[in-house]
């Protein structure tokens, strides 16, 4: 049975916190789609994606990752994963995204690394 | 609602108060005679004692023709009786009421009209029983209710048989009905649905390309459903073409990368992971020569005939389709007489397992035990063993997997060893 997956969004100087709990999967990643429009990122700004509350994660959770990203660098911003569970970081690592997404322990650690870039 | 004028408000409630008044006058013999229901009063043997007007006319009887020769179960057909004899009545002995049973009364002119039946059996002063009091509601809508419910339900059956043999027959559509022959492989295929009502992302292939060598795939397109079936026709026949143009594995799958993100790029992303091989006989031994290039896939596992197994890792490679110069790994081999290769796709490892319950994942490690223990090994034995084995997790597996085994059988001489 699919976990449902709450969806929290916080605002800091280096851009928007999506925080995620729950399962990641066909069922959940529309939620999340769907929330990436109206997120608020100003170029240079970082997108984290805080992933600590994650009890699952398909392939459909992978290509949400992927929509993220496509969302950030249209807006000339960013993109970053925090507290990566386990499996998931197995995962993100046999599909080769490991290259492509940095990763933090936390979402704060996340916000210390990001640097403005001189716009 | 209606603007009331100010007498209304006046005139009002001493009117409503009139036709309370004439409510109230209504008799309680009139209320019994043509109350909507039926009413039914019969001794302790079922003789009818009493009936209304209401139930007369529903079955188009007189009074005189029921009441004091016939009984209740009379008024019912062969297999009401029945039930009314076995279940009804012992029920309404032991507990002095019972409701709403649907059962069927026959009509003077033979028609028949479903109702709901309650009964209270009515002691007297002294606890006795002194006769059974019977209510009966008109079924006749809830019966063609019923019978729509059944219908659609009926129609949503056939619907969704339709369906499954859509999906089914969509499913052999991106797979090879047969693989071909390869001279001096063993090779041996298994194609695991999960679900008969969606179509699975999971594809495999086998083809001969120039003279002796042989072109090799298994890959898994992310979600499932038509979606991810024209993603999955995509890349199959990218796949075959683009491997006939330049066949070295690294630039097969750079091929497809670059038609599916030229196809699915933007908010929603579809992508694959897949492993390209090709094969090339090497030597005289009857040995032969594997390239394989992965693309984000889970690592091939080799079976050695020294009864070894291990993974053979490509890391660095990236899935195929959503970035736009993804990395591909590639890895060499030689398979020699004995030596079993396996593909997989992640339903497999991914599968819940019945043992360690809901939450726990099969996993990488339990499969390299699980080839360890079959190495050495066929292509037929190990796919033969991988059923099996998804078999035990029944209804744990809940995406598609797609298993590709190669083995380069012994000579004669050695298998009797």
């Amino acid at each position: 049975m699919t976990e449902p997956l709450t969806l929290h969004t916080r605002t800091t100087p280096a851009g928007t916190v999506i925080e995620l709990t729950g399962d990641l999967d066909h069922h959940t990643t529309p939620q999340v789609r769907s929330a990436l429009p109206s997120l608020d990122l100003r170029p240079g700004q970082q997108l984290v994606i805080d992933l600590g509350g994650i009890t699952f994660c398909d392939s459909t959770g992978i290509s949400t990752l992927i929509a993220a990203r496509n969302h950030a660098l249209s807006a000339n911003a960013t993109i970053a994963l925090a507290a990566v569970p386990d499996r998931m970081s197995h995962i993100i690592r046999v599909v080769g995204l490991d290259q492509v997404f940095p990763t933090h322990l936390t979402a704060e650690d996340a916000e210390a690394a990001w640097h403005p870039t001189p716009g | 609602m209606m603007p009331r004028t100010g007498d209304e408000e006046q005139g009002g409630p001493t009117g409503e108060r009139a036709q309370f008044s004439a409510l109230l006058e209504d008799s309680a013999e009139d209320l019994y005679e043509h109350a909507p229901c039926g009413y039914l009063s019969t001794l302790l043997d079922g003789r009818i004692a009493k009936i209304n007007t209401t139930l007369l006319d529903w079955l188009g009887y007189r009074r005189d023709d029921l009441v004091g020769s016939w009984h209740f179960s009379d008024l019912l057909t062969v297999g009401g009786r029945l039930y009314h004899e076995t279940h009804f009545m012992p029920l309404l002995r032991m507990q002095g009421e019972i409701s709403g049973i649907a059962l069927e009364l026959k009509a003077a002119d033979g028609s028949r009209l479903p109702v709901l039946v309650t009964s209270t059996v009515k002691t007297g002063g002294d606890g006795q029983p002194l006769l059974i009091r019977t209510t009966l509601f008109d079924a006749r809508d809830r019966r063609a209710y019923e019978t729509e419910l059944l219908r659609a339900r009926q129609e949503a059956d056939r619907e969704r048989e339709r369906l499954q043999t859509l999906a089914t027959t969509l499913q052999r559509t991106l797979l090879p009905p047969t693989l071909v022959n390869v001279p001096g492989l063993d090779v041996s295929v298994h194609y695991h649905i999960a679900s008969v009502d969606e179509v699975g992302g999971d594809f495999y292939d086998l083809f001969p390309l120039t003279e002796g060598t042989w072109g090799m795939f298994l890959g898994d397109v992310c979600g499932k459903g038509a979606a991810a079936a024209a993603v999955t026709s995509l890349a199959r026949y990218t796949l075959r073409a683009a491997a006939v143009y330049d066949p070295d594995p690294a630039a097969v799958l750079a091929n497809l990368n670059t038609v599916l993100h030229h196809e699915y790029n933007g908010t929603e992303p579809r992508f694959c992971t897949v492993v390209f091989g090709l094969l090339t006989p090497d030597g005289d031994q009857g040995g032969f020569r594997v390239t394989l290039a992965s693309g984000g896939h889970p690592p091939a596992l080799l079976m050695r005939a020294d009864g070894t197994a291990d993974y053979l890792p490509t890391p660095g490679g990236q899935l195929i389709g959503v970035l736009p110069d993804a990395h591909i790994a590639t890895t060499s081999l030689r398979l020699d007489p004995g030596d079993t290769l396996l593909l997989h796709t992640d339903g497999l490892t991914e599968a819940h397992t019945a043992i360690t319950g809901d939450k726990d994942r099969y996993g990488d490690d339990a499969l390299l035990g699980f080839a360890r223990v079959l190495a050495p090994t066929t292509a037929t034995h190990t796919v033969t063993a991988i059923r099996d084995l998804l078999n035990t997790f029944g209804t744990g597996v809940d995406d598609d997997t797609a298993v590709l085994a190669i083995n380069v059988p012994r000579p004669p001489s050695e298998e009797q060893q």
